[in-house]
């Protein structure tokens, strides 16, 4: 039975990696360890994850989409755990609970139209009843996210430009009306200039649609700029959470700190006058690129 | 820190006199579908003992510029017009970059000319443990002996932040800001000249992006290095270089002081990026961006090749390429500091160069 | 389907390689389809194949452009129907091969753990174990051996080639966010695989359809020069076979050894051209000009 409260968590989640290119730090990659994350619907918020690249933000986004099933713990959805769920709540989560990407070259299959993703989501999740209505509604869906069907429809994805390409998924998450939007890195792969335009029709998606988001970036600026909550990851655990102006301005964890400490601040007036040293327990050494298997 | 750099290596002199001078320089590279025209007559100088950033976003072409300048272009790219004119200390006529092979590059390189690479690239060579590129580098390129250099290299190495045991490590064994560094201490061993680094913090970890970017300074302040920074981070700039070029579809559009390109920015493309900077602390204001599409370089747009995305486009935008030239202040006489912009904002006719009017 | 042909035609314009390779072979293939009525036409009416028609090892002349053999055959027609069985032993075994190697690679590649192990392992062996000496010996068991038998004793040694790539590259397409979204718009196993995996495959399942072809056309030629492939057919193998068991050669009878060399070695010169020019279409290191 699900609870009414539409809520997405993650109660003591530990994901395992093992693997031959693990030998060298002990046989195994605890790339997130008792992890715990709640995600209200009601109120819709932004909750930004920030992390660098190892800290397991990505594995946690693709534990709470239901790809990987994690070593240890639950993910649950309203109250149930999705590894349970009846074939009618399953769809419900699958439908409430939709995602962007980071990478835009990576989402379309270079194979198809752009308009297939549109088609297939309706196609699954029944959204309408005639192709005449479901071309009515990727249209609206398009102009929701400044796009016009024209330059996008019959169009194949590597016509379309890496901003484009994003704001072709934020249309389909329209289309979906989810509830729950899990964002990992959308704008890492975006110029500048689009990065921008992308997170401000982020921003009123969550305002306007009602869909909470868990954002997650690496850059601490795009996540004091969607505001809202932010939880700060290393290593697999949460170190620090709070709202954006306590947590960035405010910080009280090391770890936050030294992040904030080490983001250049795009001011030529506010220049580093400290000089800053590397403590050497900060190097780790890697092996790049593991052939990684999950346990579980 | 800054003591300690001087004491390894001379500091250099001459701060202020010209170093570099691209001329009209054109890269193309040979596609099916065309030519496409990376850089399209790019006009820049550059001092002694400054650090100039290069801005810009992908497909703007300033990577090709830095391959180029580094004379690492590969076919199906070609070099299809202009010259380098590199000064050296010495005081013969400059050589043209361009025009040097064999023997004569392999002189420039590394004593005159070196090269950071992104962070997880390797120049280093994957069998050679760090000691042996060092004394690789150092013997070929300098004239320092073997056993000056094996004494210099533990010295080198702290200034950046190592410790001496990497002496004796391969290349894979260090992360990526490890590498950096390493190859930041053979440019200051070798006291090059020209130090240019290609988005020398992406790929990084974020802590040891600091401490790059003010070894970056360092080198300018101890050491007196000019050092051209290539990067699209706009921060990075602010943080490191003296004056910002900014380049759009191929060309420079801007170049000004760092102060000036960050708080009255003139070229429309150099406010709309600066416009889309978000920043932490402060009021949460609405950044605008800049709308549009990048161009193709196989297929500029006419004229000003930003008018497609240009809130102020005019006619003459569609049809003329605004040259880049010097926005003179009505009340300043001093020209050499003057911001250089390629806008016909900025162009009034009958008058020679540009007048700003802000 | 436009979008096949879009997709070919740009292959086309793309290399000049793949231009030769394809004519090269198109016109085989041509020559192959129309083989009886250019039999017809070369025989002028009478079967330029039966025995005891024609006069015995004619040198090329202008009724018998590559002369005739010891009974009389016209040498041209021979080679013209020769090349058609042997092509329909490499189509049959080519396809026999790559359906059998696509699906093991697929399942393998997709469903990955002890599967993908087990299956691999599987492939290996077949890779290991020393192909020909072992067809061989099958084939010096068989008695009755008709051109299908031969072509799926071929195929259940060549299928493991392709089964190798595709799976490489099921790998690697497996983990893209393209298929990730897939599985979160609630497609199930089978539909990921043959509409999101299997189109962006079909220029490798296609080179592998034409290796595994040549392959098995040059190991059933390797067969019949021994003597031990299907003498009741008649193929390029086997008209190597008779050059070498008549003397045609200390004869003055070059045609019936030169021809299905020639033959043979244009085939497989064109397979290549096309591997060689799709490699340097695919990547771009290799080019001299660079692609869209």
């Amino acid at each position: 039975m699900m609870t009414s409260e539409n809520n997405l968590a993650m109660q003591d989640v530990t994901q395992i990696f093992r693997g031959a290119a693990m030998r060298s730090i002990g046989g195994e990659l605890r790339a997130v360890d008792n992890l715990s994350l709640n995600l209200n619907a009601n109120p819709p918020q932004i909750v930004s994850l920030v992390g660098q690249s190892g800290s397991g933000k990505s594995t946690l986004a693709r534990i709470i989409l239901g790809l990987p099933r994690p070593t240890e713990g639950s993910v649950t959805y309203c109250g149930k755990n999705i590894y349970a769920l009846s074939g009618k709540e399953y769809e419900t989560y699958r439908r409430d609970v939709q995602p962007v990407f980071q990478d835009p070259y990576g989402i379309f299959n270079p194979f198809y139209r752009v308009d297939r993703v549109f088609w297939t989501a309706i196609k699954k999740f029944k959204l309408t009843s005639s192709s005449r209505q479901g071309l009515a509604r990727i249209e609206e869906s398009l102009h929701a996210v400044d796009l016009r069907p024209e330059d996008v429809l019959n169009r194949y994805p590597h016509q379309l430009s890496g901003g484009q390409r994003q704001r072709v998924m934020l249309a389909r998450i329209h289309l979906l009306q989810p509830k729950f939007i899990i964002a990992d890195e959308p704008v890492s792969m975006l110029d500048a200039a689009v990065r921008v335009l992308f997170l401000n029709l982020l921003i009123d998606f969550t305002q306007k649609y009602g869909m909470t988001t868990l954002f997650i970036t690496h850059d601490l600026s795009t996540a004091y700029y969607v505001g809202g909550e932010i939880r700060v990851i290393s290593r697999g655990k949460i170190v620090e959470s709070g709202s954006v102006e306590k947590v960035l301005i405010h910080p009280s964890h090391p770890y936050t700190q030294m992040l904030l400490a080490s983001v250049p601040v795009p001011d030529p007036d506010a220049r580093w006058q400290e000089k800053a040293r590397i403590a050497s327990e900060e190097e780790v050494i890697l092996v790049e690129k593991p052939e990684i298997e999950a346990i579980g | 820190m800054a003591n300690d750099l001087a004491k390894v290596v001379q500091k250099k002199t001459g701060i202020g006199s010209p170093l570099l001078d691209i001329e009209d320089l054109k890269v193309y590279y040979n596609t099916v579908n065309g030519v496409s025209k990376a850089v399209d007559g790019v006009n820049l100088s550059l001092k002694r003992g400054e650090i100039l950033g290069i801005a810009g976003e992908s497909g703007c072409g300033k990577s090709t510029l830095t391959t180029a300048l580094l004379r690492l272009t590969q076919p199906p790219g070609y070099i299809a017009g202009g010259s380098i004119l590199f000064h050296t200390a010495e005081e013969q006529a400059p050589l043209d970059l361009l025009e040097l092979g064999g023997e004569a590059l392999r002189a420039v390189r590394w004593r005159h000319l070196s090269y950071l690479p992104q962070g997880s690239m390797n120049a280093l060579n994957p069998v050679l443990r760090i000691k042996e590129q060092f004394l690789d580098v150092m013997l070929e390129h300098s004239k320092i002996g073997k056993r000056e250099a094996l004494k210099m290299i533990p010295t080198l190495l702290a200034q950046v932040n190592l410790e001496p045991y990497v002496i004796n490590m391969y290349p894979h064994e260090l992360s990526g800001g490890m590498k950096q560094r390493v190859v930041l201490a053979m440019a200051i061993a070798l006291n090059s000249d020209l130090v240019v680094a290609d988005e020398p913090t992406t790929a990084l970890d974020v802590h040891v992006q600091r401490i790059i970017i003010q070894m970056l300074a360092d080198l300018r302040d101890s050491l007196g290095m000019t050092v051209i920074l290539v990067t699209h981070d706009m921060a990075v700039h602010a943080q490191l270089a003296d004056r910002v070029a900014v380049m759009y579809a191929g060309g420079i559009v801007e170049v000004g002081d760092v102060h000036q390109i960050f708080k009255t920015p003139k070229h429309p493309y150099t406010r709309g990026l600066i416009n889309s900077i978000p920043r932490i602390g402060g009021e949460r204001i609405r950044l605008d961006g800049i709308g549009g599409n990048t161009p193709s370089p196989r297929n500029w747009p006419s004229g000003c090749r930003f008018h497609p995305r240009c809130q102020h486009v005019m006619p003459v935008c569609k049809q003329e390429v605004p040259p880049l030239l010097q926005v003179v202040h009505r009340h300043s006489l001093d020209g050499e500091h003057q911001p250089l912009v390629a806008c016909h904002l900025y162009s009034q006719p009958g008058l020679g160069g540009n007048h700003d009017d802000e | 389907m436009d979008r096949f042909l879009l997709a070919i035609l740009s292959l086309w314009r793309s290399s000049r390689k793949v231009q030769v390779g394809i004519v090269i072979m198109v016109f085989f293939i041509l020559l192959a389809l129309l083989h009886t009525p250019i039999a017809a036409l070369i025989g002028h009416g009478t079967d330029p194949l039966e025995i005891s028609v024609n006069a015995p090892w004619q040198q090329p002349n202008i009724q018998h452009w590559l002369g005739t053999d010891r009974y009389g055959r016209d040498v041209l027609a021979m080679t013209v129907t020769g090349l058609t069985a042997s092509l329909e032993v490499g189509v049959i075994a080519g396809l026999l091969s790559t359906v059998i190697g696509t699906v093991v690679a697929f399942v393998a590649g997709y469903m990955g753990g002890k599967v993908d192990s087990f299956l691999s392992s599987f492939t290996d062996v077949f890779l290991v174990v020393p192909s020909f000496p072992l067809l061989i010996t099958l084939a010096a068991y068989t008695n009755n051996v008709n051109l299908v038998s031969v072509a799926v004793l071929l195929a259940v040694f060549s299928w493991p080639f392709a089964a190798r790539t595709i799976r490489a590259q099921v790998l690697s397409l497996r983990s893209r966010p393209y298929v990730e979204l897939a599985k979160v718009t609630r497609m199930n196993a089978f539909e990921i695989i043959f509409q999101e995996l299997l189109p962006n495959l079909l220029p490798f399942i296609g080179v592998g359809f034409a290796n595994a072809a040549l392959g098995s056309i040059f190991a059933l030629v390797g067969l019949e020069v021994i003597g031990l492939g299907p003498g009741n057919v008649l193929d390029l193998g086997l008209m190597l076979n008779w050059s070498q068991a008549w003397g045609a050669l200390s004869l003055g009878a070059w045609a019936i050894f030169v021809a299905p060399v020639v033959v043979l070695a244009l085939l497989f010169f064109s397979v290549n051209l096309i591997n060689i020019g799709l490699e340097e279409v695919y990547n771009p290191r290799l080019r001299k000009t660079a692609g869209a």
